[in-house]
């Protein structure tokens, strides 16, 4: 990959970095752009405005020879979340709410557009996890406005003339509109071994576990790392915690605000900026082991162990399930 | 074009990529034919070995086949593993497209994983969007494969057929 990158002149990033779709969002995404990758989480750029999806090796080849792909518009799903969400509630919990209720083939090759107040007020980083979980949901892309947060993130990355605002036309036709209400979404987790297996925390209260991971594209950035920071200060982790900052960004953020010390002395072990856990190439579970994570999928057999199970959730709700070694809810423990 | 062969298996709905082949093997094994002998690992261990036994065998699937990553090992495993075709009730959307760009056939018909068995002889007419079961003196439709996605099948991919014409020509 280093040779290829050079013979094409390609920016080349190393093993410490950080997950792509974290320096793409960081450095390369934008509103108006196409954004393809050969990752299916290639969605994640949807939050910066761009149609973004992911799409398989020779499709991308096909792109870097010949400059061109063949794309079908997709249909439009309007998500509208409205409301404010409660303390220790957050993005992850609102799409998860979202695929119990559409399923996972329940928005397939359609884009899916998160609106209302609640989506104004998240943070681009919130929003990311939106649409960073679409393709959970079989979607082609999850889009979001982009408005004067995305602006306000690009000019923090020094992108700030990259911007151009983008919102639906007033009159846009959608073929499905599904309504949240903030106030309803609680902590929620994703069962193994389906993402789509969704149910509120307060069901699995007491479920012990062996490990617990925060981190991924869907929830490694230091908005996710000062979330668990807040809660697991002053704690020990009773189940194995491991950290994964999305970026080389992120790490020396978490650093500078204090955020590393927090986790460290609350026992986490914290890996390089990648994928790490996400997909069983580090700290892999063992046999009939049950672990925690805030990535973005629970197949079975995916953290590197056929035997064991994989639950989904929030950074908060993982937070709080280290430091009681099972599964807890987040709610009441945060201040 | 046409394709005869026997159901290997019938999986259930919301197959997913991870289970077709796990994302662990592609990072130390390049040899599509050796990432074959893994396919399915986790759910069936004999789903190589019962591929291998069969001339042109056909999988059929529920809804949503293919879920999950966008890994294209997923589809070169299958046709590795000497699956003729693939046919489910639905499939994700970049497995679908991954499937032809690689040159793997899929048909997508729905409720065919309830309509047929293990073992079954199907016969897949991709033109005329017909499955017929000799078993069962039946015909299933599908709408019929469109003329371009057919020839990225004949040419074997999407590279090749790009190749062939000199790029995305009209």
């Amino acid at each position: 990959m280093r040779q290829f990158a050079r013979t094409y002149g390609m920016d080349f990033y190393e093993n410490g970095d950080g997950i792509c779709h974290q320096i793409v969002l960081e450095r390369y995404a934008s509103p108006y752009k196409i954004i393809v990758g050969g990752d299916s989480h290639t969605c994640t750029h949807g939050a910066l405005g761009a149609f973004a999806t992911g799409m398989g090796s020779t499709d991308v080849a096909a792109i870097m020879a010949y400059g061109k792909t063949w794309l079908k518009v997709p249909e439009t799903v309007h998500v509208e979340v409205s409301g404010k969400l409660p303390k220790s509630v957050h993005s992850k919990d609102v799409f998860l709410e979202l695929l119990s209720r559409i399923t996972a083939d329940g928005a397939t090759y359609k884009a899916l557009e998160f609106y209302g107040d609640t989506v104004e007020t998240m943070s681009v980083e919130s929003r990311a996890t939106l649409s960073n979980m679409a393709i959970e949901a079989g979607a082609k892309v999850g889009m979001c406005a982009a408005d004067e947060k995305v602006e306000a993130y690009l000019a923090h990355y020094g992108r700030g003339d990259e911007f151009t605002p983008l919102y639906a036309d007033k009159d846009a036709i959608y073929v499905d509109e599904i309504r949240i209400r903030a106030e309803t979404v609680v902590p929620m987790i994703a069962k193994p071994h389906k993402v789509d297996k969704v149910v509120p925390v307060t069901e699995l209260e007491g479920q012990e576990l062996d490990q617990v991971c925060i981190g991924s594209c869907t929830n490694g950035r230091i908005e996710d790392l000062r979330a668990a920071a807040r809660i697991l200060d002053g704690h020990r982790s009773k189940a194995r915690l491991v950290v994964y900052p999305a970026s080389r960004d992120v790490l020396l953020e978490a650093l500078k605000e204090g955020v590393l010390e927090t986790l460290l002395k609350a026992g986490a072990s914290i890996g390089p900026p990648g994928c790490g856990f996400c997909i069983g190439r580090t700290v892999a579970l063992g046999d009939g082991e049950v672990a925690l994570s805030t990535q973005n999928r629970n197949f079975k057999g995916r953290m590197g162990n056929d035997t064991s199970f994989i639950y989904l959730s929030s950074p908060s709700t993982a937070a709080a399930s280290a430091i009681e070694g099972k599964i807890t809810d987040p709610r009441g423990l945060e201040h | 074009m046409k394709i005869e062969g026997k159901v290997v298996r019938v999986f259930p709905s919301d197959t997913n990529t991870d289970e077709i082949i796990a994302g662990k093997y592609k990072y130390d094994e390049l040899d599509l034919n050796k990432l074959a002998r893994h396919t399915f690992e986790s759910l069936d261990t004999h789903f190589y070995d019962d591929c291998k036994r069969l001339k042109d065998p056909i999988l059929v699937a529920g809804a949503n086949f293919g879920c999950g990553s966008s890994r294209e090992q997923a589809p070169q495993v299958l046709k590795a593993c000497g699956i003729s075709c693939v046919i489910a009730d639905s499939f994700a959307r970049i497995f679908y497209r991954n499937g032809f760009n690689i040159g793997l056939p899929l048909v997508e018909c729905e409720s065919m994983s309830n309509n047929v068995t293990r073992g079954e002889m199907l016969n897949v007419d991709f033109g005329k969007g017909v499955i017929r079961s000799e078993n069962q003196n039946a015909e299933y439709h599908f709408k019929p494969i469109p003329q371009f996605m057919q020839e990225l099948l004949a040419k074997g991919g999407l590279m090749q057929y790009l190749d062939a014409r000199g790029g995305f020509t009209d």
